[in-house]
């Protein structure tokens, strides 16, 4: 068994154990109701947003100094499974707030401030799909991963500096003491860890797919320089 | 579970439920459609290479 295929295991054993907490043992909130259980992903997948933005700003960072095409492999599956974890926390977000704030949307700082995320994001993606070269690619997208990490922290202090509708951190440096019933914590903190490792799985058969393309069009591109 | 729980127990569901089924069926269908791309997008490479390994034997022969 390979490291990706031990990862997918992991990441498949921790999400059915994940799904039986949230459902089964997690408390329901006595004022939101069984929605609030959406917190246990909704959340997660917010973080490891995070995560993976933060990998693209160190991973960019690394390749600009050592230019290694790891570096940058890793810079591009990272912001790409970042991509797919915030537009998911984006729509979680906005399903959660329609039964509790009684609308989809709201132009509220922490919304707009991970709509910009997102946007800074895909449009990461998109500079390195358009640039005219791979080396141009590669450097392009790493002054954006390094330049639009500024907004990850404006996003995490957005409710602090802008008190608003969305509700305050319950977790991390950020959050008050006890601000949550311990049995929801455990099954927080657990929905964490099953969130890392398909986060780890994702990134790590995005890097593999990201070295089979750069391999397909290498070859490619030497054939079509022999054959003139 | 939550609702198979609550049928379970002969209570209607409450009528904020389907918002986190919608939640976690758009959640667990993007990370499927995700993954489902890769191994597509892997399986088309290794075929693509298959070609071009066929190729230079062709013209090597």
């Amino acid at each position: 068994m390979n490291v990706r295929s031990g990862l997918l295991a992991l990441t498949a054993v921790l999400m059915l154990v994940d799904f039986y907490l949230i459902s089964m043992v997690a408390p329901t909130d006595s004022v939101l109701g069984h929605v609030q259980r959406i917190f246990y992903f909704h959340v997660p997948m917010a973080i490891m947003s995070f995560l993976a933005f933060f990998v693209v700003f160190l991973a960019s960072i690394i390749f600009l100094v050592k230019r290694a095409s790891l570096w940058d492999r890793l810079a591009y599956a990272s912001a790409e499974v970042g991509v797919v974890f915030v537009t998911l926390a984006l729509i979680t977000g906005i399903i959660w707030a329609r039964p509790v704030w009684n609308t989809w949307w709201t132009w509220e700082p922490r919304l707009t401030t991970t709509l910009i995320l997102w946007l800074i994001y895909v449009a990461y993606l998109m500079i390195r799909s358009y640039a005219p070269n791979r080396a141009k690619a590669s450097l392009y997208g790493a002054v954006v991963g390094i330049v639009g990490f500024i907004d990850v922290p404006i996003v995490y202090y957005s409710v602090i500096w802008w008190r608003s509708i969305h509700p305050s951190p319950v977790v991390g440096p950020l959050a008050p003491s006890n601000s949550l019933d311990p049995t929801m914590l455990w099954v927080l903190l657990f929905s964490f860890a099953a969130f890392l490792a398909l986060f780890c799985w994702l990134v790590a058969e995005r890097m593999a797919l990201r070295q089979s393309e750069e391999g397909v069009t290498q070859v490619r591109f030497s054939i079509r320089r022999a054959q003139g | 579970m939550v609702l198979l729980s609550l049928l379970l127990q002969g209570q209607a569901p409450p009528p904020n439920l389907p918002y986190l089924f919608a939640a976690l069926a758009v959640s667990w269908a993007v990370f499927f459609v995700y993954a489902f791309w890769m191994s597509r997008r892997q399986a088309d490479l290794r075929r693509e290479i298959e070609e071009i390994r066929k190729d230079l034997e062709d013209k090597g022969s």
